[in-house]
């Protein structure tokens, strides 16, 4: 009896025995051949067994593959009762007379090889052979030539499995929180949203393009894999299936002219409209997920009905006592009614100079919500265009002595409109006192004076007293804080801007500016210098508030404070100027210097922000 | 024995430089250029191709009008508009080395058109990134002309795929490259060459390597050479995954260090040179921090991934062997090309060198180059992870059907 080995690991062995020997009073002699696969994942041995029966005249050829379990040491000694047994279970199929050293060899390797699948002979002709053989040698030779080689280049197909590839872990732009971020670049095709959308790309996010027309000239500018929608910030409608799905907005569009036209419709009414898009589209993810988005508002009143009125005081005061004065005017009233069409109006007159009268009520908040996981206030309500002051008093609500007074101003138009109020607006009554502390607020007033009211624009505004007012109150709810920022919008400095329509540009900007901050979105203003068309990461920079850059700054370096912005916290509501590193001049000298270097461990921005001023 | 570059061709200076005229060659400069240019005959073709300075192709030598001279004044021909400095044109971009130059390049905010061969499966993760990809072929010498238009810096880093014939790629296709860029007023072009190959002729690539860098100077285009040693990305497929997967890891018992750097630092230094006027002209040779023998290399793996590998070792002999056995047939002279390294290889070479002077001029820290030991071990961290999630995956979906 002879057998072949099964092969060793290294996958050069493939050794193929075909010889056929039959004693006619041996039980059992054959042969087998074993071909090795190159690096099988699960090591199997094709045996390919040739078997003689001379007593019965004619030829059989069986295959049989079986599972190599056993290690290749030990393979030649277990071979040998397994192929007996597959011999024997052949046999019995044509002969069953021949059966007595049967039965125990059969018994004896019951258990050791349960299954054997048969396959054909044509599964190892020689051509399928001689293909694995090749195989096997191209496997080998690039091995072996690959040792000649420095470096070689690694193919494409096999990056992906490496963990080298794009986006992976190893690459230095990969950021934790972009797989799950999309993003909407508006003006996607200027100077700046250009390099925003690739280094948006190449850190993962998935990026939403906003262009006016899919022309080819704006389609083969970005990135394949950029999703586009074609829409207009000038047009709100266009707007609503752009903010979908998106998490945050880089706005770098501008006018193409400084046409006023212009001007108004892409940095002032686009921004607001764009704004309002998004803040429309969370509201609706703050319904659909009822109240448990963190994106939902806190409801501290709502006044829908005679009962919720209930709590509210109206008080009436003055600032100074003017007692001559106070004989002759016309004194001071003020109700607070729920009126028969189902709104409820605070509305009366203030004659007395120095008077005021407020409205006002201890806040009762929902067990386990505390005003400092909001950021502001905001109150829907309809007037006649008059400005209130809203007054929080803070402090432990046991001892209302102790409470100190924070006050913010706000104006209403005719009609409904909605006033954000961030807390952080509010300022003390008393200029000692240290500024509110959302957490300790137990108290809410809103109050009428007549001072430093403005008449309302149109030919209704003069006709007014104004000293009368009407407010309808719908609600007032609690806006809830984020960490990041939602809206990042590239304004201007105006440096660089011809002198003669740099005012109306800087008044588009500016208002565009205003309606992003009344938003209540998280935003992030940045005011870059003059433009250059050049690299990014070479000079450091310079992060300001307060007007007073003169240089210019890059596009792409513009684009890198976009993209680190998006995830940075202290980047959430502030505006800032930012250029190139320079000397000032004498008496400017007030500004935040932080080296920019080229270097990818290098978050240069949250150091540079952490020192400005928030809400500006 | 093949073919043996003429060395003496490339690296004299061009007045001197011996062409033969391929009358089959390129026509277009006839149309471009004024008539007064091509007066002496037999008329100076812009491309006459580097093939013919090969000893394959004897023909007859004549002298020509230098290439240079004449490619200069073509180059005075259309003032134009001016390119932007952001523009540049990378070639080789889909290999190790050129999809990391993409990448920086994109990021640092240049405009990067790729030039790319055409193919059945185009590279689409470059234009994913945003990258422009123009298909060109460098060894169809009539392809490239169109597409530097516009491109102010060409940054080559292509070599020829290890299945093609060396010179065809690396050698032709580069000098035909050199030439147009020549010939277009590209104002800044940047080549990677291999460390040490000014001592190893020996070898075909890195003797083309070495010509190159001598055709590149001679051509007068403002340029920067950057000589480099190993990849770290190279070892991740040739030990770390053969060792995670438990195949047989091929090494060779070779005393040669290499000083192994990451691809990423590459690119990022290779930009910071590029912006640095004082670098212009300047050899530059960008080694990691440390030469490692193969021995340690897979030692290191071994010890990151938990398990032994399973190495089989080739004596350098034996390579040396195979070499000079394939270089007695016509037909296996690619294959002794890819295997010249190992000539290399039993020379006890170190292929590093001190960074500090260069650190210094980039004003780059060096503590930012990124160690092997350092970039082994966040490989190792993040496939051990993932290959761990994907199990507790797959025994979910076990529990699930």
């Amino acid at each position: 009896m002879t057998s072949a080995a099964a092969g060793t690991p290294t996958p050069t062995t493939a050794a193929f025995n075909s010889t056929c020997k039959w004693g006619p009073n041996s039980s059992a002699e054959y042969f087998f051949a074993t071909i090795s696969l190159r690096n099988p994942p699960t090591t199997t041995a094709v045996s390919a067994r040739c078997l003689r029966a001379t007593d019965r005249g004619h030829r059989r050829f069986a295959l049989s593959v079986v599972p190599r379990a056993t290690s290749p040491s030990s393979s030649s000694s277990s071979s040998a009762p397994k192929t007996r047994k597959d011999h024997n279970q052949n046999r019995k199929d044509d002969d069953d007379d021949d059966d007595d050293d049967d039965i125990d060899t059969t018994k004896q390797q019951q258990q050791s090889q349960p299954s054997v699948s048969m396959i054909r002979l044509d599964d190892v002709n020689p051509v399928g052979l001689g293909r694995r053989s090749r195989q096997i040698f191209d496997e080998v030779w690039r091995k072996f030539s690959g040792l000649g080689q420095i470096s070689r280049t690694t193919r494409t197909d096999d990056e992906t499995s490496l963990l080298i590839n794009e986006g992976g872990p190893m690459c230095e732009f990969a950021i934790p929180g972009a797989q799950n971020t999309t993003v909407l670049v508006v003006g996607a095709t200027s100077r700046v949203g250009r390099i925003v959308v690739r280094k948006l790309m190449l850190r993962g996010y998935t990026v939403k393009a906003l262009v006016r027309k899919a022309d080819e000239q704006a389609v083969d500018m970005l990135p394949t894999s950029v999703e586009i929608v074609i829409g207009d910030v000038g047009d709100p409608s266009s707007l609503r299936s752009a903010v979908k799905g998106c998490n945050k907005i880089i706005y770098c569009a501008t006018a193409r002219s400084s046409i006023t036209g212009d001007l108004n419709r892409v940095d002032h009414q686009g921004v607001y409209n764009l704004t309002k898009a998004f803040q429309d589209y969370n509201n609706k993810l703050a319904q659909l997920r009822a109240g448990k988005s963190s994106k939902s508002k806190l409801l501290l009143a709502k006044f829908k009905s005679a009962d919720s009125l209930n709590g509210w005081d109206v008080r009436q005061g003055t600032y100074f006592q003017d007692v001559v004065a106070a004989k002759y005017d016309g004194g001071m009233d003020a109700t607070f009614e729920f009126a028969e069409s189902g709104n409820a109006i605070f509305s009366g007159y203030v004659f007395t100079r120095g008077g005021y009268v407020e409205l006002s009520k201890k806040l009762s908040l929902p067990l386990g919500s505390t005003l400092d996981r909001y950021e502001g206030l905001v109150l829907s309500v309809g007037g006649n265009g008059r400005s209130y002051v809203l007054i929080l008093e803070a402090g432990p609500s046991a001892d209302t002595t102790q409470s100190k007074m924070y006050f913010a101003r706000f104006s209403t138009k005719v009609g409904f409109c909605r006033v954000r109020i961030p807390f952080s607006s509010f300022r003390p009554v008393k200029p000692d006192d240290p500024s509110l502390d959302p957490f300790l607020v137990h108290t809410l007033t809103i109050r009428f004076e007549p001072r430093r009211q403005k008449p309302i624009e149109g030919p209704a505004g003069t006709k007014q007293d104004l000293r009368s007012f009407k407010l309808i109150m719908e609600y007032i709810k609690a806006l809830p804080t984020g960490q990041e920022t939602d809206f990042i919008l590239v304004s201007c400095t105006g440096l660089g801007i011809e002198p003669t329509r740099r005012d109306q540009v800087l008044r588009a900007k500016k208002a565009g500016e205003d309606s992003l901050r009344r938003s209540g979105l998280g935003y992030t203003i940045i005011r870059p210098g003059p433009l250059k068309e050049e690299p990014g990461g070479q000079r450091a920079l310079i992060f300001d508030q307060g007007n007073r850059i003169s240089q210019g700054i890059s596009c792409a370096d513009v684009a890198d404070i976009c993209v680190k912005a998006l995830h940075d916290s202290t980047a959430r509501n502030k505006s800032f100027d930012v250029c190139y590193e320079y000397v000032a001049e004498p008496g400017k000298e007030l500004y935040e210097l932080v080296a920019h270097l080229p270097d990818k461990a290098n978050n240069y921005l949250t150091p540079a922000l952490s020192v400005l001023e928030k809400n500006t | 024995m093949a073919w043996r570059l003429p060395t003496q061709l490339a690296t004299t200076p061009p007045r001197s430089v011996k062409t033969c005229t391929r009358h089959d060659s390129l026509s277009w400069r006839h149309t471009l250029s004024p008539d007064g240019l091509s007066s002496s005959p037999p008329s100076p073709s812009l491309f006459t191709l580097a093939s013919s300075y090969s000893s394959s192709s004897p023909g007859r030598r004549c002298h020509v009008q230098p290439l240079v001279t004449c490619t200069a004044q073509t180059a005075n021909l259309a003032p134009g508009t001016p390119v932007r400095p952001t523009s540049i044109l990378v070639v080789g971009s889909t290999g190790t080395l050129g999809r990391q130059i993409v990448r920086r390049a994109l990021d640092e905010g240049y405009d990067v058109r790729c030039l790319v061969r055409p193919r059945p499966a185009p590279a689409d993760f470059l234009r994913d990134w945003g990258a422009t990809v123009v298909n060109a072929d460098l060894s169809k010498p009539e392809t490239i002309p169109a597409t530097l238009v516009g491109i102010h810096t060409v940054i080559d880093c292509a070599t020829g795929r290890p299945e093609e014939p060396i010179k065809t790629v690396d050698w032709e296709g580069k000098v035909a490259l050199i030439q147009c860029a020549k010939a277009m007023g590209i104002q800044k072009f940047v080549f990677y060459s291999i460390h040490n190959c000014d001592k190893h002729p020996e070898v075909p690539l890195m003797e083309i390597k070495y010509c190159t860098e001598k055709f590149l100077k001679d051509s007068g285009i403002n340029h920067i050479i950057i000589r480099l040693c190993g990849f770290m990305q190279g070892l991740i497929g040739q030990y770390a995954v053969p060792i995670l997967e438990e195949k047989s890891v091929w090494g060779t018992d070779a005393p040669t260090r290499i000083a192994y750097m990451d691809t990423q630092d590459i690119a990022r230094l290779t930009f910071i040179a590029l912006r640095n006027e004082k670098i212009n002209g300047k050899l530059l040779t960008f080694a990691g921090p440390r030469a490692w023998t193969t021995q340690e290399v897979i030692t290191m793996c071994e010890r990151l991934a938990g398990q032994d590998a399973n190495v089989t070792t080739v004596p350098v002999s034996v390579l040396r062997l195979t070499r000079q056995l394939t270089r007695l047939f016509e037909w296996t002279n690619d294959v002794a090309d890819r295997l010249a390294f190992s000539e290399v290889l039993t020379s006890d070479t170190v292929f590093s060198t001190p960074m500090a002077e260069t650190y210094k001029l980039l004003g780059v820290d060096s503590k930012d180059i990124i160690t092997l030991e350092k970039y082994l071990q966040d490989y190792f961290t993040n496939i051990l992870k993932k290959l761990k999630d994907l199990k507790a995956q797959s025994k979910q979906t076990d529990i699930f059907f």
